[in-house]
């Protein structure tokens, strides 16, 4: 998975929205020394305060080649006897077990559409923490995740529960079918 | 506490600041070397956010690394000369341990408001600084909620009589926080810089630099409302306000990955660098302050004590 740090250059007013051009270093999580350039343009809207911003982008080479660790972990969770559930990922002293970090990776991913879908000049959020995951059941080739997580946004310093539904398989990527927002006290 | 006092008691000594809303008492440590020197203070606090558990654990390496290494490393017995270190190494000592057995977010105090329906006021939006204007809210259930008045909250009271009190004394004021990796300047409060802002900033560039040393881990240098968002009430802001010259919040990594759930492997790490750019900050307050060779006469002292202890036990029985 990756994570990375925003460095705006300069950012443009115009009538539609606020337009960012960004460059940036994409770091893997799981191998540090593993960087590739990138460049994005980022276009909040002004008005409609409900759409997630455009974001353009071009990726400077190629990204790391992760078939193998996929088909590995499609094939773990595929095997297993019992549905996949785990609670408290990272744990309160931020410990993560080995066979809970490729959920964990899944997991960025797929917030990180949820966080481009609710973010705004003012806001910044990151994931904290995976308060509970459960796989579903399917009768087709996806892997099916119900998911509670919490989202730290850093301006308003609030802790969301979110819930959301994912969808993956080694070919087809990530999808979040369902996500909303739950109200602070979900987790009591 | 009582410990660090007890078997540093030359150096050491355990002082009352105040009491938690939920009655817990409240200490800070003096570090101080015996002299009839009147010093000038630096402060450090940790802990006003309760689930910044790395920031508890710095203040107490901080204490540790001073004590331990004072026989051994002659540039802390200069600083000692003529500072003396303050550390409170947990403000919200309610929320911190609330975040322990409860629940591990909780950032706030535990202040009951609207017949106990809501609890916690933010410490750190509680100070007379711009007070309630800017990046805080009035409703409780708010993490940032500013509390019923500026200072409404004792812990906030505790700290701020004490600084009014020695706040001619006071040089450097530190307040730890976590996660972000930066060191920040004043304010929060405004965009207009503070009088010493090129002297402010170059010295945090300084610690930053220094921290990055250790182990490459990179830190960003700037005003809270310029590299991070605004607010109010923050303790630095008021620090400076008073006239503390050297005001500084450090956030402690991490950048997010873990957050304020950074894992143990890291806590030493995180400590080990961090106390290069502390110390960096020390060590510019020190020799602004207190120019020139005064490493000399410590020398010249300790082996006229030594001597003197030699002699002693030679006429002693």
């Amino acid at each position: 998975m990756r994570i990375f740090s925003r460095m705006p250059s300069n950012s443009d007013i115009d009538d539609i929205g606020h337009k960012y051009h960004l460059e940036f270093v994409l770091e893997d999580i799981f191998e540090k020394d593993s960087t590739v350039n990138c460049t994005a343009e980022v276009l909040y809207h002004l008005g409609n305060k409900k759409s997630a911003p455009d974001v353009q982008f071009t990726i400077e080479g190629e990204l790391k080649n992760t078939d193998e660790a996929d088909k590995t972990f499609y094939n773990r969770i595929k095997s297993l006897k019992k549905e996949l559930e785990a609670e408290n990922i990272p744990d309160s002293y931020g410990n993560v077990s080995p066979e809970m970090q490729p959920i964990r990776a899944l997991t960025w991913a797929a917030s990180g559409y949820v966080i481009w879908q609710n973010s705004t000049e003012n806001t910044k959020y990151q994931l904290a923490q995976i308060k509970h995951v459960k796989q579903v059941k399917r009768t087709d080739e996806y892997l099916e995740f119900d998911y509670m997580i919490l989202l730290h946004e850093n301006v308003s310093q609030e802790i969301i529960p979110w819930q959301m539904t994912v969808l993956w398989h080694p070919q087809h990527g990530v999808e979040v079918t369902q996500n909303s927002r739950q109200p602070k006290h979900a987790l009591d | 506490m009582a410990q660090i006092q007890k078997s540093n008691s030359k150096l050491v000594t355990q002082h009352y600041l105040g009491e938690t809303i939920e009655n817990r008492t409240i200490y800070y440590l003096q570090i101080s070397q015996p002299s009839d020197k009147t010093k000038k203070i630096v402060w450090m606090d940790c802990g006003i956010h309760a689930r910044e558990w790395i920031s508890p654990a710095f203040c107490q390496w901080f204490v540790k690394e001073i004590l331990q290494n004072y026989d051994s490393d002659p540039k802390i017995r200069k600083f000692l000369q003529n500072l003396d270190f303050y550390i409170l190494p947990v403000l919200n000592i309610d929320g911190y341990i609330y975040s322990w057995e409860t629940a591990r977010l909780w950032r706030k105090k535990r202040s009951p408001h609207m017949n106990g329906t809501c609890y916690g006021t933010d410490l750190n939006r509680n100070f007379n600084s711009s007070w309630g204007t800017l990046g805080v809210s009035y409703n409780c259930s708010s993490e940032i909620f500013c509390g019923t008045g500026p200072e409404s909250e004792p812990e906030t009271r505790a700290v701020v009589q004490l600084i009014e009190r020695k706040k001619s004394d006071i040089l450097c004021y530190l307040t730890i926080h976590s996660y972000g990796q930066y060191i920040l300047t004043p304010y929060g409060s405004t965009t207009e810089p503070p009088s010493n802002n090129d002297e402010l900033v170059h010295v945090a560039q300084t610690a930053a630099a220094a921290l990055t040393e250790k182990y490459g881990t990179s830190y960003e240098v700037g005003s809270t409302s310029s590299i991070l968002y605004s607010n109010s009430g923050s303790s630095r802001d008021w620090a400076h306000m008073i006239g503390i010259p050297f005001s500084y919040t450090f956030e402690l990594r991490d950048k997010g990955t873990y957050g304020f759930v950074l894992p143990a492997d890291q806590i030493q790490p995180t400590c080990e660098e961090t106390m290069l750019a502390v110390t960096a900050i020390i060590d510019y307050v020190d020799q602004k302050y207190f120019p020139g060779g005064a490493m000399m006469l410590t020398s010249g002292s300790l082996g006229l004590s030594l001597c003197l202890t030699a002699v002693l036990t030679l006429i002693v029985p």
